[in-house]
């Protein structure tokens, strides 16, 4: 049993899950490369792993701020991502999109980080479902508290029941607001599902290619291998994802005039103009 | 909006009430896992819809990303935020500097370009002005030499005519000497000498002179 398995096993078996579970997993990852659903304490092992390694390329990438051009890798890495993100932000949301960025660019690294360490360890706390659900449970909740900010809480509940209607479409009125609140509760499932599919469903995929190999009598060759070059684009198109709707969720529920003016002259320049 | 305002610095009091409210989000998760609380709700979705959630995990995710945004955004995005922005501010001024200097050389270069039209403009005028003014010397100095050299001619030809007089006065007496002589001689006789004179003078003043 080789290290990897063993930690994968240490993940799973921290406490008892659903049904005892761990132990089957555990058991499971003795065969397999794939890891199972981390316990608790493995997924906050995980999710220690995944910021540590976040926090030492931010560490790293502040150490080079203190000079006018930047020159060390981490800080030039990290501009340029801030540039993407803030392109990104004020593209889709507005000017007033770039207070947002903190926010999206830690989004954006978790997503990355945990997507890349999900290739090096076969285990990582976006390919558990209960994790993305959270982050998509702060993405969305976020979205709602910055709509009451901006529209208040009345407002922002009739922007809901879409367009004033006469009294005698009471019951439209009623059927779209019910239609657009099952609409916002589904951004949680489209947001966590969409990445726990591709990570886990990645895993899954490289499990069940590196099983071809010994049904075709060449165990020491795993195909799942092959895989690499698209899981490595997946890790980053899942956080580009992740942040591009958190940003046109933010922009549909912020909306500005001024922003509806700066969209049109993106328009007017050939430019992608914020989603409203 | 600006970019300074519109990413606002967090303050050490929301920093502390987040990691303190991600702490109890994660503290509440593990509570809920390790005691089992939300298990048969738990079943129950996953034999509903076939997707095994944990709310222990899913609340300590919470926890640690709200914590973890304020923490990421105080130590280090904030920093380097305002560093890009600063940098951005320094680059701006930089070209803003550069802008302003190259507007004073051109206009600098405009003057420059100008006074050396006007001192073009004032070294051909001038040269013009000389040259008229020693075109008009040469006039005056050739109308002098001009009128000089009349004047010389004009008393020449009176010297001449002077001395042409004198000269016909002296022939005039020499042949009325000779005139006198000879009719002396002829006549033999005492003449009265004046009245011969005024005679011989008045027939030479009949005589047309030839020159």
């Amino acid at each position: 049993m080789d290290l990897l398995t063993r930690f994968n096993m240490l993940l799973a078996s921290g406490t008892e899950t659903v049904g005892g579970e761990a132990a089957e997993h555990g058991a499971e990852a003795a065969h397999h490369v794939v890891a199972p659903l981390p316990s608790f304490y493995g997924l906050m092992v995980l999710i220690a792993i995944v910021f540590l390694v976040m926090i030492g390329f931010l560490a790293s990438a502040k150490g080079g701020l203190n000079k006018k051009f930047f020159t060390k890798t981490t800080t030039k890495l990290l501009e340029q991502l801030f540039v993407f993100i803030e392109g990104l932000a004020v593209g889709i949301i507005g000017a007033h999109g770039r207070k947002y960025i903190p926010m999206m660019m830690v989004f954006w690294l978790t997503i990355f980080i945990g997507n890349l360490v999900a290739l090096l360890i076969h285990a990582s706390p976006t390919s558990d479902l209960s994790f993305n659900l959270g982050m998509a449970l702060i993405a969305v909740g976020y979205v709602q508290f910055e709509g009451m900010k901006a529209n208040g809480v009345v407002g922002h509940f009739r922007h809901f029941a879409g367009p004033k209607l006469p009294l005698a479409m009471i019951p439209i009125t009623l059927m779209i607001f019910i239609i657009e609140i099952i609409s916002e509760t589904m951004k949680n499932v489209s947001l966590s599902l969409r990445l726990y599919g591709n990570i886990y469903g990645g895993g899954e995929a490289v499990k069940a290619m590196n099983n071809l190999g010994a049904q075709y009598g060449v165990p020491w060759l795993n195909f799942g291998d092959f895989l690499f070059p698209i899981k490595l684009l997946t890790c980053v198109v899942q956080a580009l994802i992740f942040c591009l709707l958190f940003a046109v969720y933010l922009s549909l529920v912020t909306h500005h005039e001024e922003d509806h003016e700066e969209g049109h002259d993106h328009s007017a320049h050939g430019e992608t103009a914020p989603a409203h | 909006m600006s970019q300074e305002t519109a990413i606002k610095k967090t303050g050490s009091g929301a920093l502390v009430g987040s990691v303190l409210l991600g702490a109890a989000f994660i503290a509440i998760g593990w509570f809920i896992t390790a005691n089992g609380v939300t298990t048969n709700t738990e079943h129950s979705i996953q034999e509903a819809v076939g997707i095994h959630i944990e709310f222990g995990k899913l609340l300590g995710t919470i926890g640690i990303f709200v914590a973890m945004f304020k923490v990421a955004d105080v130590f280090f995005l904030t920093p380097l935020f305002e560093a890009i922005h600063g940098r951005t501010s320094e680059l701006e001024n930089t070209f803003s500097e550069a802008e302003n200097l190259r507007a004073e050389m051109t206009q600098l270069k405009a003057d420059y370009e100008k006074r050396i039209t006007e001192t073009e403009n004032s070294a051909r005028e001038q040269i013009q002005a000389q040259i008229k003014e020693a075109q008009d010397l040469k006039k005056e100095l050739m109308a002098d030499a001009q009128r000089k050299a009349e004047e010389y001619k004009t008393q020449a030809m009176s010297e001449i005519d002077t001395e042409k007089r004198k000269t016909l006065t002296d022939l005039r007496l020499h042949v009325t000497t000779l005139s006198l002589q000879a009719t002396e001689k002829l006549l033999s006789e005492n003449v009265d000498n004046d009245r011969n004179r005024k005679i011989i003078d008045d027939f030479l003043a009949t005589v047309e002179v030839k020159n």
